[in-house]
């Protein structure tokens, strides 16, 4: 209450059902015009989190603050707020024109008002030629799309989507991600995000939410959260990641590896002590490939597969050792052949290290 | 290909005799039955609307009518109005009781039509337990509740609340509740969900309790006869003399047309007058 810039509060808010704690202690402050993806694997507390914040729900513990006013108890109805479901919740008795007016009905809207509302939220999300059919005479796709529409349609004071776009086609997501992101810019409200899919995450959102077992893993820029995660969680979590194990060496600056003839320096933001084990982090982009002949150091490894993804190409290696890691570089001409023997390095600063056995002992 | 064929001609065929032998045949005598005329506790077979004619012109039958009408459908819409909050408690608040509370509604079904109106005569008549108590602290017992109209009304509501309670009981078990949250997220005040969402998407359901309260009453026979008194004469029950005491089978098989052609009148407009897909009514499939 007393932060002021914060629009949106959630004060150590707990959900328990019996025993088990699907929300847990989460706390997060969301401000006016701020996109925020709430980013989590499935079953972690994302939906909770949304139905608290929507009035759906109470939390066992916790408050929740709109605009520095409490609103634990306030009913959905009286928060002003659009929300997106996952499972849809289309009303089935009703159009799809019916289903977009709804909450502008609601709001006591001008008849006008209304019709030119659904026509424009019908346009963006292509469903002008499906508005007097029923819900259950639609696909999937055009469902999600309709309870999208319905979300968005009545201009609230902040917006809950709830994997809005799960089920729609990789084209028209990227459509629907640029289109989404726009309106946002031009409601300016917050706009909460939740998604299991990190690409989506990172690319529509300003601040990222990473909720695992009930519990705020991290919060932070995306940038932030992608280049520097704080937990073993959110390293292995957002982005793609390879994980290695490793041990600290007993002059206490470099690694190296347990399976692995790899050693390398620990970056000087990194304190351990000798001897420690550690889990070791790098994100698919960030590998060195070398060739064997070069005489540098690294992981000796095979090229097994080369897949074009676009303008990236995906190298499938296997270390000598047995394990499959995939390194991605931008696409050359005279790509490395395959069954090539290399050596696999990354310069240590890229990399992210965590005591083994960190993330239990958070626990 | 035979056997798909014999199977085929099972599945079809034996409902088929079943309803032909058991409702078309019956029907039918009736309506022929309707058509002729009794002299003396004998059938003549002589082509008439006489019957019609007597039905629609002697003012106790209108009035046997009409009041069987009002009875009917003032007992039906209290009936739903009570159920309502009844079967809702229970699905929203019932918890892991449901079931228990589901079947304390079937108990009354258990006794007999009779015994269960004998007992409710017992509780209502002039020494019952209502009136007993009432006399035994010395006040004037209620006339209103003895051998009237009233009485009946009581009775049929007795009779047939456990019927409309599971009907919408049914109905809203099978509801998903979690549109009414959708709707509370667009906006809707408690209010605007029952009317919007609630309500429409449980009227199919609503509609069989209606029916099912609604016919009974309609011809009802034994509860007039019990409770009703000398001014509770209904239509069923007048039916009921014409063919035992009176003898006039003619006459009361008319009288058994007019009451099938108007609860089909009742059942033809609650179901046309309503649009299915608009209360959700998923039986009709993707179409
Ligand atoms: N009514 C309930 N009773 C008991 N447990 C529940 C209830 N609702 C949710 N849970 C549990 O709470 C946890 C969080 O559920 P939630 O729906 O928030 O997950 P989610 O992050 O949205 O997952 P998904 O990505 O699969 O949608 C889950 O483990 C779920 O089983
Ligand atoms: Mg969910």
């Amino acid at each position: 209450m007393s932060n002021t810039s914060s629009y949106i509060r959630i004060d150590k808010v707990s959900r328990r059902y019996g025993a088990f704690k699907a929300l847990d202690d989460v706390s997060l402050d969301i401000s006016k015009e701020e996109f925020i993806a709430i980013l989590g694997p499935s079953g972690s507390g994302k939906s909770t989190l949304l139905r608290l914040i929507a009035g759906l729900d109470r939390p066992t513990e916790g408050r929740i603050h709109f605009e520095g006013k409490d609103v634990t108890e306030l009913a959905p109805h009286k928060r002003g707020i659009g929300m997106v479901f996952q499972e849809f919740l289309l009303f089935p008795h009703r159009t799809v024109r019916e289903n977009l007016a709804f909450p502008l009905r609601m709001r006591n809207e001008a008849k006008a008002e209304i019709e030119e509302r659904v026509e424009w939220v019908a346009g963006i999300l292509s469903l002008s030629t499906m508005l007097d059919r029923y819900p259950s005479q639609l696909s999937g796709g055009q469902q999600q799309r309709v309870a999208l529409g319905r979300g968005l349609v009545a201009r609230p004071t902040l917006l809950l989507l709830d994997e809005p776009l799960a089920n729609l086609d990789r084209e028209l997501r990227q459509e629907m991600e640029i289109e989404i992101r726009r309106y946002q810019k031009q409601l300016g409200i917050p706009f909460i995000y939740v998604t299991h899919n990190q690409e989506e995450a990172l690319s529509m959102s300003d601040r990222i939410a990473v909720i695992n077992n009930g519990r705020l893993e991290a919060l932070g820029e995306r940038q932030a959260i992608y280049d520097h995660p704080q937990t073993p969680f959110v390293a292995r979590f957002v982005g793609k990641s390879s994980k290695f194990q490793g041990v600290v060496q007993p002059d206490g600056a470099t690694v190296r590896l347990a399976r692995h003839d790899y050693e390398f320096a620990l970056p000087p933001d990194k304190k351990f002590n000798p001897g420690d084990a550690v889990e070791i982090f790098v994100k698919n982009e960030r590998f060195d490939i070398s060739s064997k002949q070069d005489g540098g150091v690294g992981i000796p490894s095979t090229v097994v597969d080369v897949v074009l993804r676009g303008p990236f190409l995906e190298y499938v290696l296997e270390t000598d050792r047995g394990d499959t890691v995939i390194a991605v570089k931008p696409k050359r001409n005279d790509p490395i052949p395959i069954r090539e023997r290399v050596l696999l390095s990354w310069n240590p600063a890229d990399c992210h290290i965590f005591k083994d056995g960190a993330d239990d002992a958070r626990r | 290909m035979q056997d798909a064929n014999l199977q085929r001609r099972l599945i079809l065929d034996i409902p088929t005799g079943f309803l032909l032998l058991f409702f078309v045949m019956p029907l039918a005598a009736l309506v022929t039955l309707s058509f002729w005329q009794t002299e003396n506790y004998k059938i003549v077979h002589e082509w008439t609307l006489m019957n019609y004619g007597t039905l629609a012109t002697e003012r106790a039958y209108i009035t046997f009518f009409l009041r069987s009408l009002v009875m009917a459908i003032g007992v039906s819409v209290t009936l739903v109005a009570l159920s309502w909050p009844i079967a809702y408690f229970i699905v929203r608040y019932g918890g892991r009781y449901r079931i228990i509370f589901s079947l304390l509604l079937v108990i009354p079904f258990l006794s007999g039509e009779v015994l269960r109106l004998i007992a409710l005569q017992g509780m209502l008549g002039p020494a019952g337990l209502v009136n007993g108590a009432l006399i035994r602290m010395g006040a004037a017992p209620l006339r209103m509740i003895m051998y009237s109209n009233a009485a009946s009304f009581i009775a049929f509501i007795y009779l047939y609340l456990p019927l409309v309670v599971t009907t919408i009981y049914l109905s809203l078990i099978n509801f998903d509740f979690r549109l009414a949250h959708a709707a509370s997220a667009c906006g809707a005040n408690r209010f605007r969900i029952f009317t919007e969402v609630v309500w429409p998407l449980n009227l199919s359901g609503t509609i069989v309790g209606f029916m099912l309260a609604f016919i009974p009453t309609l011809s009802a026979s034994l509860v007039p006869r019990f409770l009703g008194g000398p001014n509770g004469t209904l239509y069923g029950m007048s039916m009921a003399q014409q063919f035992g005491e009176s003898g006039t089978w003619a006459l009361g098989a008319a009288m058994g047309v007019v009451l099938f052609l108007f609860s089909a009148i009742a059942l033809a407009i609650l179901s046309y007058g309503v649009d299915l897909r608009r209360t959700g009514f998923t039986g009709l499939g993707r179409q």
